[in-house]
Parts: C-alpha cells; structure tokens; sequence
C-alpha cells in the first residue's frame, strides 16, 4: 500500500499451523480447517457447509435453525477432519464465532467447540463473524488495504481498516441488504434453496422493467426498509402480473415479478455501490473488496466493477465457497488472532448477539 | 427538442472550462457563460455506467433541482451562499457564482493539508500563498462568521447535511465589485441540503461540524467554542432545545 508499509506484526514460524473454524451464526452451519504455512501462505484444507432450507415464503426460526445445527454438527465435523485427512490432535486451535448472529444456534455452535476443545485438550479463540468474512476475503483475494463492503443477510456495512481497528464508515439504519432480498424473495414465493437471494438474482436476469423505488442514501449510510415495503405494496397493484403471464397489446402499463426483482437489485445496489464511492473517496482508496453472502451476487460485482474502474481502482470478490457463511473464515481469523497470543478461557467462551466489527482489536496487521 | 439543443450548448461550455477537482459525484470546473465575463463554477453531476440510464437521470434531475432549491432558499433569506447562474438539470449541471477566496480549512491550516491534496481547495495552489492575515481578519472574528452563517441557515430551516471546514469559504476582499472592502463568509456545497424545522437535524449538522473540527484541525476546542458562541447569540431563543440536544448527542 502506498504511504505506509510497517512490518506485518505476524512473526514469522518454524512449524505450520492448523486451526478449525466452526460457524453457525445464521442458517448455514460450517466447518472448514485450515492450513497457516512456514512460508506466510496459507492453505484452505476443508471447507464443508449444511445449509437448512425453509420451505418457500419462511423464514427460518432461530429455534428451528439451532435444532438443525445440533443435528447436523458432528456430521458437518467429520467430515471437514476426513476432507482434509489431518487429525484433531495436530490442531493448534479451535475457533468458533462467538458473534453476531442469532442466539439460539450461536449457543448450539459454542457449546460444541467447548466440547471439542475439552475432549482433545485444545485452546479455544472466538472470533467476530464480520471480521471473519474480511480476513477470508482478503486471503483470498490477496487485495492489502481495501474499503470492505460487507453486505450479507444480517449484515449491511463499510469498512476500512485503520490503527487496528476496522472502522465503520456507513451501515444501513435499519435491515440489512441481504433480509431485504430475502423477504421479498418470501413476499413473492421464490424457494429457498441454494438460497432466496440467488433466485432473485435469477429472476432479475429476466426483468425489463424499471419500476421506480424509493432511494435513500444519507452519507455514507442507507436506509432499506421502506423500499422493501414500497417493492411488497407493488405486489398488491393492479399492474402487477404475478406469473410472468404474456402482455398481450392493450396489456402495455405491467409489471411481473421478475421486473419487481430486476428493479429491486437495480435500486438497492446502486445505492450500495454509490456509498462505497463516497467512502473510496473520503478515504482515498482505490481497492474494493466485496464480502458476505450478497457479495456472491453477479450484478453487485458487475457494477462494482464498472464503479471502480471509472474511478482507475479495481474490485475483489470472491465466489459462494468464501461469500456466504462457511467454517474457514473463522478458522483463518481465529489462527490469526491466535498466532498474536490470543485465547478464549473457556469460562469467557461466551457468544453475543451484538458484536459490532469495531471492537476487535486487529493485532495482526500493522 | 429542447432539451438535446441545451444539452449541446452545456457540452460545449463543459469543453471550454477548466476541470479544478472531482470528488465522488460531481466534476467541478471553471468557467464563463461569454468570453471574458465574470468566472462562474460548473457542478457537473456525469452520469455514472454502473447505475441503471432511468435511474441515473431521475437522481442526478432531483440531485441538481436539489441544491439549486436550497441555495435559492439560502439566498432568500439572506444566507451567504454562491448565487444560482443556472440550472440544466437533463445534463446534471449546475452553475454557479465564483467565489475568489479560500475554504476555512485552508485557511486555518491543517496540520495535514498533504494529506487531503486532492479534496478540491489546491487549486492556484503555487502562487500567492494566502493567509489569514491578508483576508484582514483573525481566526476569532472568522469562527465568529462561520457561527453566525450556520445560525443563519438554520433560522431558515435549511439544514447542509455536511458542514465541514472545507465546505465554507472566505472571499477574498479584493474580489468583492462593491468598494466596501469586508470579507464575506461563504456556506458552499449543498449537495446533501435539505429542509427540516427539527431541532434534532439542527443539532446532527452542529454535531457533524464539531467531528470535521476534531479530525481536521488540531487543537479545535477553543476554536469550535467561539463557532457555538456566535451560533447561539444569532439563533436567540431557539438556541435551549438544539444546544440541549446537542448535548444529548454526545
């Protein structure tokens, strides 16, 4: 990066290090080992993910979604050890996601990383979910000071990274992007599985129609709730044609769904991409590293990317295997943390609900 | 059609004025509506490829109509603000008065000038260097001005939505037509302005305004006390609820 370019306050080792991620903030539960090399690379040795998928127009239920991790946690495991053919006595340390996230399978996940980390007598770390994603992200992508867009199902914020500590510079005042999609995703029937998100994209690609939706950007924040119930009203409209049924002559002045979903992403991520410009230019960045579950969505990066090269920067993203929630991403924050001495006692091996990306102090980076 | 004609006329007066600075959204150059007349600034808000065509004209129209609106407003009720010269808002272009001056910020000397280099107040930068002291005026009587304008505006219930030091400028003397040499505060950038009787958008401007002080200026304190000083002597009795707000805030 230009300007500043202290030592890495990571040392150097003599030996490889490995470390287990286990996430279950949402409805993905995930676990993925990784590989720290001698050489300062790092190798992603497994990456397993069970999604639990609600039937169409639900959402799912932290209850429900904790009952499912429970199920589907030893499965999940064993397979991530098997995968990567290592054995849970060479692990330097268990990382689990001690928050953001719903309660209920935060606790589920916890509780079995505690179990874990009794049973073969190794140091917990517990890790922030967002930074997690921007570790990942940057490992991934190997982009070294970018302004993060962090834009996923609970998650909707810009960051930068400065004196250790990766600032918030704008958030959304309300839902998050990814809830946002999702729901009208519910309001108008699509299914659930890979995931709601996906198949608007999908019916996206379909739409003609610019609807007009409201538009709210203030700064460097945005506000997404009322556009959800502006998009939900116009299902209720009398131009609206819910099953893409032909517009025969007189049937000019219509909308499908599709037109609905087009001009929702249209909206929301203009609105995105617009605030991260703000923030770019504010910070005097030209790197843009996109990370969370929308993060995997074409169009975002699309326009991303033109953003950026309009302005002689670039963007990195990355595909679903690191975008959406997955084991891996706290396995490498958590051994990032823990090669900078740090642990979770198990009698602090608590999760929160509220956890805001600034308070973690970034030790490992300059 | 209207319009193309304008836009075409717009293009080639965009052609012939100087780029001075680009931030995130706008383009800002210098110009002249004839040969040798008085300078004017140019806003232009260009279209941005990433944002779907609908979409880009209707918010860059409402962006422009926008801050044209709240500087005419400004300017009704005796704000201090660059005058409207016109507006064409098919091509995202606002232009307004010039102003021969310098941003507060400029002049109150931030200790890290290099490292916002690019932010639009470098222009004319190699030759005469300015100072307080040719504007003949002190940095008290200057956060004097800054406090009363802002009163001003808000007594208006016009609220700027980004008060920083570098969004304020002062003429120059030897700029003003009128033979009356007085410097003259300028309030600039009304790109997020909008209009609110709230005490609590009031206080928020007031607030933001403080933060540009603490990151820009070191050793602000006294300086954004006299601000509020003069800020409160102009708002009267509105001045209680916003100030306790403001308190609330922190």
């Amino acid at each position: 990066m230009p300007k500043r370019t202290h030592e890495s306050p990571l040392k150097s080792t003599d030996r490889p290090y490995l470390a287990l991620g286990l996430e279950g903030s949402a409805n993905k539960l995930g676990a993925g080992i990784i590989r720290h090399e001698v050489d300062g690379s790092s190798t992603v040795l497994s990456n397993v993910r069970h999604t639990y998928i609600t039937p169409p127009g639900e959402g799912f239920l932290p209850r429900d979604t904790a009952v499912h991790h429970r199920q589907w946690a030893l499965k999940v495991i064993e397979d991530a050890v098997t995968i990567s053919s290592v054995s849970m006595h060479d692990l330097d340390c268990i990382c689990y996601t001690k928050g953001p996230g719903m309660g209920a399978p935060l606790q589920s996940v916890a509780l079995v990383a505690r179990t874990l980390s009794l049973l073969f007598n190794k140091p917990l770390v517990g890790v922030n979910h967002c930074v997690g994603h921007i570790e990942m992200g940057r490992e991934i992508t190997g982009a070294q000071n970018p302004v993060v867009l962090y834009v996923s199902g609970g998650n909707t914020q810009i960051i930068a990274y400065s004196r250790q500590c990766y600032r918030i510079f704008g958030e959304t005042l309300d839902i998050a992007v990814g809830n946002c999609l999702d729901r009208f995703a519910r309001v108008i029937n699509l299914s659930n599985d890979p995931s709601p998100g996906f198949n608007i994209e999908q019916a996206a690609k379909k739409g003609k129609r610019l609807v007009p939706l409201p538009y709210s950007t203030k700064g460097m924040d945005v506000s997404l709730s009322g556009i959800l119930t502006a998009t939900e009203a116009l299902t209720y409209d009398k131009r609206y044609r819910p099953n893409d049924s032909p517009r025969n002559g007189d049937d000019e002045d219509c909308f499908t769904s599709a037109d609905l979903c087009f001009s929702l992403q249209e909206t929301v991520f203009a609105m995105l991409v617009e605030i991260t410009e703000r923030a770019m230019a504010h910070i005097g960045s030209k790197e843009v590293l996109l990370v969370g579950g929308v993060g995997s969505n074409v169009r975002l990066q699309e326009m991303m990317g033109t953003m950026a090269e309009e302005r002689g920067g670039k963007v990195f993203a990355t595909d679903e295997r690191f975008c959406i929630d997955n084991g891996i991403m706290i396995a490498q924050a958590g051994l990032l943390s823990y090669r900078m001495g740090f642990q979770t006692p198990i009698k602090m091996s608590t999760c929160t609900q509220r956890y805001r990306t600034d308070e973690v102090h970034v030790a490992w980076r300059a | 059609m209207a319009v193309v004609a304008a836009s075409a006329s717009t293009t080639a007066l965009l052609n012939s004025s100087t780029l001075i600075s680009q931030g995130a959204e706008a383009k800002v150059y210098r110009s002249s509506l004839h040969t040798g007349s008085v300078p004017i600034l140019l806003k232009h808000r260009f279209a941005k490829q990433y944002r779907h065509p609908t979409l880009d004209s209707t918010l860059t129209r409402s962006r422009v109509v926008g801050e044209a609106r709240a500087l005419l407003r400004c300017l009704r009720c005796g704000v201090s603000v660059p005058g409207v010269r016109f507006v064409d808002q098919a091509s995202g272009i606002l232009g307004i008065e010039w102003i021969e001056g310098r941003t507060i910020r400029f002049l109150l000397g931030s200790g890290d000038e290099g490292d916002g280099a690019h932010d639009g107040d470098s222009e004319e930068d190699d030759h005469d260097v300015d100072s307080l002291a040719d504007y003949e005026v002190s940095k008290d009587e200057l956060m004097n001005m800054v406090g009363t304008e802002i009163a001003k505006m808000h007594l208006a219930d016009i609220i700027h939505g980004d008060l920083t030091t570098s969004n304020m400028m002062l003429s120059h003397p030897s700029s003003l037509n009128h033979s009356l040499r007085i410097q003259k505060l300028v309030l600039i950038d009304f790109g997020l302005a909008y209009t609110s009787i709230l005490v609590e958008d009031k206080a928020v401007d007031l607030y933001v305004l403080e933060r540009a002080f603490a990151s820009t200026h070191p050793a602000s304190e006294p300086l954004f006390a006299s601000v509020l000083d003069a800020y409160k002597r102009k708002m009267g009795k509105d001045w209680t609820a916003i100030g306790r707000r403001l308190e609330d805030g922190k």
